[in-house]
């Protein structure tokens, strides 16, 4: 009970402190908004999360819901490239010699750099933003499921060998289980990649969303927007850092 | 000519600079359905032998044949125990013991697959048990599984590489009488080969029993037939003359490679004391004591 009652009463506290310190900050800087006036001027969004009143002037929710959409197809191109490369960087010595380099050079680079080259091939925001995503949140797919895939214990291919399974059969029945929990651990990174990438790409292309809200609303210099914005932002990345943990610790205790 | 037939089989395994001989000029010649165990210190090179016989290992000279056939990779008739189990941690008992039946036979309908799977459950205990994961069962029960699924494939070969060394001694005592009981059910004969450290072991499963000299450049040596009646129990084998005999003649065989002593072994009294005779360093030399 008493654990309980901690574990809820010191979180909150911390929350408060940093409310506090935010508004004590907000006295000195002078187009900071305080944390009252950026409820006052955003609960709209708020207590109507689900209004559409123009093309950017929509509610919270439904902002959040054009960015995740977008994040879910552009992180589920990233793991449907990350994957297989993973599986073959792994698998194969050969392959491994020849794209671990260009892997290792493509990984760092922001995606920053990668939306403009998209917007020249693919001439439109929509299809350059999700380039962007995919190619900058599959990193961590490729590198953990390499790793899974090179971890597998030799007992576990001696089975595949001494049964004599197919080739199929080993790929199914024994590499993919054996590195599952490998390729979850890298799914979750890529999608906090991905959506640290959703509000950038958003932000250069002006499409409607939360990263295009907070940037039109900085340019309308309505500051409080930009909080709400940025607290949203982070909300719906530790909900699906969450639900992603929960996978993988599901997929673990079934191992 | 019997039915497994290793001929001349040499294996090195090389590290860097560093070349280990562990296999040197070994022959092994297996009657079809002969059950046959090869006896020697831990790390003289049994588990590589096993490995080669499997398949797992190709050696660098020599040949294994089976049926008059010679051997490139896995043979198709074998099936193997390992020391470890080896099962597959994300299917249960039954999957695991299916997927070896999928694999021997394709052509069998899901159905008849199952139920072959599960039969071979049965026959080990493990019917109840079938729909648990191997991290739900015991060291004794997975082994069971393990056994189960080699025999689930109906192989004409069985490789068992220490099957029962992870096991306490009383379930290894129950297993060892269950793989007996296993070895004469079965329909046709299994032709089968045992690695074990187990002097006790070998004597209550084994028809034959070859030494193993200690690795490196590790050898067979002469194989010590067994001709006590079955079944044979683990008390019987204590006062059998026959059986002391043996344990006196692999102990002291063996003991005359032990490097790390210039000792003689003192000549041994029949069996009695020597019942669990693992054969450690450490015991051989308790023994000389």
């Amino acid at each position: 009970m008493r654990s309980r009652v901690v574990s809820i009463v010191l979180p909150v506290c911390g929350a408060l402190l940093v409310v506090g310190l935010w508004a004590a900050v907000s006295t000195q800087v002078h187009d900071l908004p305080s944390p009252l006036r950026t409820w006052t001027e955003s609960k709209v969004y708020i207590l109507q999360p689900l209004e559409k009143r123009g093309e950017m002037d929509q509610g919270i929710l439904l902002l959040a819901y054009y960015s995740l959409w977008r994040v879910a197809k552009g992180f589920l191109l990233g793991i449907l490239i990350g994957t297989p490369l993973g599986f073959m960087l792994g698998l194969s010595r050969t392959f491994h010699r020849m794209f671990d380099p260009i892997v290792q050079v493509l990984r760092p680079i922001s995606p920053l750099a990668w939306l403009p080259l998209g917007l020249i091939v693919f001439q439109k925001s929509e299809p350059a933003a999700l380039f962007t995503i995919a190619l900058c949140s599959m990193w961590p797919t490729v590198i953990n499921t390499m790793s899974g895939v090179r971890s597998i214990p030799q007992e576990y291919r001696n089975v595949a060998r001494v049964l004599r399974l197919s080739r199929f059969q080993t790929f199914s029945k024994v590499l993919v289980p054996a590195t599952l929990p490998y390729m979850f651990t890298g799914y979750r990174l890529s999608l906090g990649i991905a959506w640290l990438v959703i509000v950038a790409s958003e932000m250069l292309t002006g499409t409607p969303g939360i990263g295009g809200f907070l940037w039109q609303e900085y340019n309308s210099l309505i500051y409080a927007h930009i909080v709400l914005c940025i607290l949203t932002i982070g909300i719906v990345g530790f909900l699906l850092d969450r639900m992603m943990g929960f996978v993988e610790l599901k997929l673990q205790r079934s191992n | 000519m019997a039915y497994l037939e290793v001929r001349d089989v040499s294996k090195n395994f090389s590290s860097g600079r560093t070349n280990r001989e562990v296999l040197k000029s070994v022959n092994l010649s297996v009657e079809e359905g002969q059950f046959v165990s090869i006896v020697g210190f831990t790390g003289s090179g049994k588990t590589t032998l096993i490995n080669i016989l499997a398949g797992l290992h190709t050696p660098d000279s020599g040949t294994v044949e089976i049926g008059g056939q010679q051997v490139r990779g896995i043979p198709a008739q074998a099936a193997v125990v390992f020391q470890n189990y080896s099962l597959l941690p994300w299917f249960s008992a039954l999957e695991n013991v299916r997927l070896a039946v999928e694999a021997a036979f394709p052509s069998w309908n899901r159905e008849k697959q199952l139920s072959q799977a599960k039969r071979y459950l049965e026959t080990v205990g493990l019917g109840s048990a079938a729909n648990r994961r191997p991290s739900q069962l015991s060291g004794g029960m997975r082994q069971r599984v393990a056994i189960a699924r080699a025999f689930a494939s109906e192989p004409a070969l069985l490789f068992l590489d220490e099957p029962f060394s992870a096991l306490d001694a009383l379930t290894r005592a129950n297993l060892q009488q269950e793989l007996a009981r296993l070895c004469s059910e079965v329909e046709r004969p299994v032709t089968t080969v045992m690695i074990t450290n187990n002097l006790d072991e070998a004597l209550l499963l084994s028809d034959q029993i070859i030494p193993m000299t200690r690795g490196p450049r590790a050898t067979l040596s002469t194989p010590i037939n067994v001709s006590i009646p079955r079944p044979r129990t683990e008390s019987q084998l204590l006062h059998d003359d026959n059986a002391a005999h043996i344990r006196s003649t692999v102990v002291e065989f063996l003991a005359d490679f032990v490097h790390t002593t210039p000792l003689k072994p003192a000549p041994l009294v029949k069996g009695a004391h020597l019942s669990r005779t693992a054969l450690t360093d450490k015991t051989i030399l308790e023994e000389q004591a």
